[in-house]
């Protein structure tokens, strides 16, 4: 059973549609690879499907509830939470208290005595034990990358949406994250993960979802995907005009 | 015990003895002026630290202090002295009224998808312009005429005025210091901080922002009606001019920039402060000079000390209390100064220059990283300790 | 009836124009330099209690006082902008700084003028009374010259921001200031002239109204209530967009004062605000996108 469909969702902005009608299939358990070239309106879903912008159209059914009728708020109580590419942390708090923040409020309350040590238990997973009473200037890039991380996973929630966790990482930092998102998936959290590369995404991802101007134009088994002769000519195509 | 059951006790001690304060000062035959100076003390505190749970939790500026306020002044002006209600039957509706006012701006602007803080913080100023024109318009409010306070009757059980004052005054600034304690120490604070950080991202991790900032203004504009309605009878004439001006969101700005935003004692701190050294200069005949000193030191608080001295004395508390014990007691024994509140004013005065020299630490923090301690650091700290 | 609606809005529309010009300057600043300097309501009242002294002290008509308030206006928002870069404020910092110099030029203010009242003779005023009539309508002369030196301003400064190296240099720090440095503008320096500008046209709002009302240092906190409006209705940074959003408040507070009262001017100018932050946040005179 898909944990997630979206259909037909349309997003404008002004007179460009950044989405102009997605369908989008995401089952239980899965990695879904979101690839694209530049503004072909991957970041534009996740925003859409994490309440942060509002669609123009179509419904987003996650688990009977159509998510675009719901605020950020309502859409992480019902078990969706993302990151953001450019970490944006809490600043004035620590990195404990960023965690135990999500983790009070996300997909159920929790009180303010929980919070702090479930807090502690997601910065163990994710390595930041170490920093957990520094203040968030003293972090690293990847650092910060694990905080947003964190924080997601302590909203306890069933889809994740991970934006670029590997943008501006160095080799050796992104073969950890790689890592890290397996052990994510073993706990039994679907992931929807928005990547340029797109050998890595292939290697990880158990769906590929191509998306080009606004539109699925192609979703499957990542091998077969890639060598559909659309999905070639979109990047290609994108890439040769860029040039 | 928890830090939580500590500090209620704490609360709970503060009551009682300052209960006790205008029966002692009657024992022991002090002047009047210094329960004046005492409750006009309260007035700031509740009007600051109200002030803080909007906008130093929140992050959102608010200029509608004295919107807030001047609705809960004209409430008992109306319903007591001029309908001739009950006065304590007037003043929960003062802050009742308030707060609704407060909500019914919230209900409007927190609605808007791109309500950014310097246009929420221009339309809380606007609101009190309106409110102080319609007071002049409709005759059954002010009406340009004024209402006079002073024969207003109060419970025979509150005592002379003046002990009526204090008593009113304090349940009403001990109410919004507590309030605003305790939403620190819960979830609504914890999602109010995060919003000041990051609205958005806090609304993605699930803190329902619409409903906390409500909170937030609602409680703020309860705490600031309810003492205006206690503070009409101190004005005693209550004018259009004197109500909606500048003063008071001037002086909650500046007492909580003070203390530091950041923590709920910050503006409690700052207020004492603030009120202190200006009631001083106003009874030395300064108040032109009082009004410049003001805009200066607003000026070079916001640039010199962001986080607000409260955390500077936390941070470095045995020197605070050296320092404001040594100076009180030099003062008072030495008889240097001609009354008690000159003593403390003093004392406040070299605590406050003691407090914001910086130590080495800070400028070896601004060294390596260029900017100064933060709050962060200071919280991390007290939690440490504790 | 109609005789003093039509009378209204025709005051209103000349009104509208001094709204103008004392809006446009806060716009800008907040438009282009992400400021908003509160200072700038007490820059109109010295523009005005500046105008009233030389008038008086020297006894001229009061429009030669342009001739010093522009420069020293222009003086003044150039020094504050230097105050602000050299300390590297922030939003808020502004706002709190600006809301503090507020005060400290309202205190000297009232030191150096006191609390009266005080009115331009009109031995030396020849503006303050003369009025015209086209048809049944009266055409007060002071507004009348305000109303110009807004449509100046307004076209001026547009043209200056539309064709001048100086305008695009100013659009290109609004879009990206980073990159404006990397292109090699001085951001530092077309701030600075761009805040003393703002300023000018500030204070010269101020020498219109001295030519026909009297000055007290309270008279500043009411206009906050039509500047606000008029800068939010003409969007942001759109001169404009002030003189259209100065001319629509004009009239609808003419309007309402002449059917409901004078008193309730204020309110619709306040509804005039709300329904601008709901319908149209970006201002009424900006285009959808462009912001």
């Amino acid at each position: 059973m898909s944990l997630l469909a979206g259909t037909a969702i349309v997003k404008h902005f002004g007179g460009i549609k950044a989405l102009d009608g997605v369908e989008i299939t995401i089952e239980e358990g899965a990695i879904v690879g979101l690839v694209g070239p530049n503004g072909s309106g991957k970041s534009t879903l996740i925003n859409v499907l994490s309440g942060f912008y509002p669609a123009d159209a179509g419904q987003a059914a996650f688990d009977g509830v159509d998510l675009l009728e719901l605020g950020p708020h309502q859409i992480a109580a019902e078990g969706l939470a993302r990151t953001f590419q450019i970490p944006r942390p809490f600043g004035t708090m620590t990195v404990l208290e960023n965690v135990a923040l999500s983790y009070m409020f996300g997909q159920r309350r929790h009180s303010l005595a929980d919070a702090r040590s479930a807090a502690g238990e997601w910065l163990g997973f994710t390595g930041l034990g170490e920093v957990a009473d520094s203040p968030i200037d003293q972090l690293t890039l990847h650092q910060l990358k694990f905080l947003e991380l964190a924080r997601a996973l302590a909203t306890e929630p069933r889809l994740l949406l991970l934006d670029e966790v590997l943008a501006g990482l160095n080799p050796t930092e992104v073969d950890e994250s790689i890592q890290m998102i397996k052990r994510i998936h073993a706990r039994g959290v679907t992931l929807v993960i928005v990547e340029h590369l797109v050998r890595v995404v292939t290697a990880l991802s158990t769906t590929l979802t191509v998306l080009d101007q606004g539109l699925v134009i192609a979703e499957g088994e990542p091998d077969a995907v890639i060598r559909q002769p659309e999905v070639v000519r979109a990047y290609l195509g994108s890439k040769w005009a860029n040039a | 015990m928890t830090r939580r059951t500590k500090a209620l006790a704490g609360f709970a001690v503060a009551a009682i003895v300052i209960n006790l304060v205008p029966a002692l000062a009657e024992a022991l035959d002090t002047p009047g002026f210094y329960i004046t100076f005492m409750f006009t003390a309260f007035f700031w505190i509740s009007q600051a630290v109200s002030w803080n749970i909007l906008t130093g939790y929140s992050g959102y500026f608010s200029f509608g202090q004295g919107a807030w306020f001047g609705v809960g002044v004209y409430t008992t002006g109306v319903l007591a002295a001029k309908e001739g209600w009950p006065f304590l039957v007037a003043l929960p509706i003062a802050g009742a009224l308030a707060a609704a006012f407060g909500l019914g701006l919230g209900l409007v602007v927190f609605r808007l998808r791109k309500l950014s803080g310097e246009i929420f913080a221009l339309t809380t100023l606007a609101v009190a312009f309106v409110l102080a024109s319609v007071a002049r318009l409709y005759s059954f409010i002010d009406g340009g005429r004024g209402i006079f306070m002073t024969g207003t009757p109060l419970p025979e059980f509150l005592g002379d005025f003046r002990t009526a004052m204090f008593r009113m005054t304090f349940v009403v600034a001990f109410l919004t210091v507590l309030a605003a304690y305790l939403l620190y120490e819960s979830r609504v604070g914890w999602g109010l901080f995060a919003i000041r950080d990051d609205e958005q991202v806090a609304h993605g991790l699930g803190v329902p922002t619409f409903r906390y900032k409500m909170v937030a203004l609602g409680t703020n504009a309860f705490f600031s009606g309810l003492m205006g309605g206690v503070w009409a009878l101190q004005i005693g004439f209550v004018t259009v001019d004197d109500v909606f001006n500048i003063r008071v969101p001037l002086f909650v700005i500046l007492m909580s920039v003070l203390g530091g935003m950041k923590h709920w004692m910050g503006p409690v701190v700052g207020a004492v402060i603030i009120y202190t050294l200006t009631d001083r200069l106003n009874s030395a005949g300064l108040e032109d000079v009082n009004q410049i000193i003001i805009g200066g030191l607003l000026i070079f608080l916001v640039l010199a000390v962001r986080e607000g001295i409260y955390l500077r004395m936390r941070m470095r508390w045995i020197l605070t209390l050296t320092v404001f014990g040594t100076a009180m007691a030099v003062w008072t024994f030495a008889d240097l100064a001609t009354s008690l509140i000159w003593d403390f004013a003093y004392a406040s005065l070299i605590t406050l220059l003691a407090v914001l020299l910086p130590t080495r630490q800070s400028v070896a923090r601004v060294l390596r990283r260029g900017g100064p301690a933060t709050p962060v650091e200071a919280s991390a700290a007290e939690r440490a300790s504790t | 009836m109609s005789d003093v609606l039509n009378q209204a809005i025709v005051s209103g529309l000349l009104i509208g124009g001094l709204y103008a010009v004392m809006s446009v300057g806060i716009s800008l600043t907040w438009g282009a330099l992400r400021i908003i300097n509160l200072a700038h309501f007490s820059f109109i009242l010295l523009g005005a209690y500046a105008t009233y002294q030389i008038s008086t002290s020297l006894e001229i008509d009061p429009l030669f006082a342009l001739l010093v308030v522009i420069p020293a206006g222009f003086l003044a928002g150039a020094i504050m902008q230097i105050f602000f870069e050299l300390t590297k404020v922030d939003e808020f910092q502004s706002l709190i700084i600006s809301f503090g110099s507020v005060i400290i030029l309202q205190s000297i203010i009232r030191t150096i003028w006191t609390a009266d009242f005080r009115r331009i003779d009109r031995d030396i005023n020849p503006y303050e009374s003369m009025s015209f009539f086209v048809g049944d309508v009266a055409i007060q002369v002071p507004l009348l010259l305000a109303f110009g030196a807004a449509v100046g301003i307004a076209l001026g400064t547009s043209l200056l921001l539309s064709r001048s190296y100086f305008g695009k240099a100013v659009r290109a720090i609004v879009d990206d200031p980073q990159i404006a440095r990397a292109y090699g503008i001085d951001n530092r320096r077309v701030a600075v002239v761009l805040s003393g500008l703002a300023t000018a046209f500030s204070a010269t709002a101020g020498v219109f109204i001295a030519t026909f009302q009297s000055l007290s240092p309270s008279i500043s906190l009411g206009w906050f209530g039509i500047v606000f409006p008029v800068v939010i209705l003409g969007g942001l940074g759109n001169a404009v967009g002030a003189l259209g959003a100065g001319v629509i408040v004009g009239v609808a507070a003419g309007v309402a004062s002449v059917q409901w009262g004078p008193l309730s001017a204020s309110l619709v100018t306040f509804l005039i605000l709300i329904a601008a932050l709901l319908f149209r946040p970006q201002g009424l005179f900006t285009r959808q996108g462009s912001s």
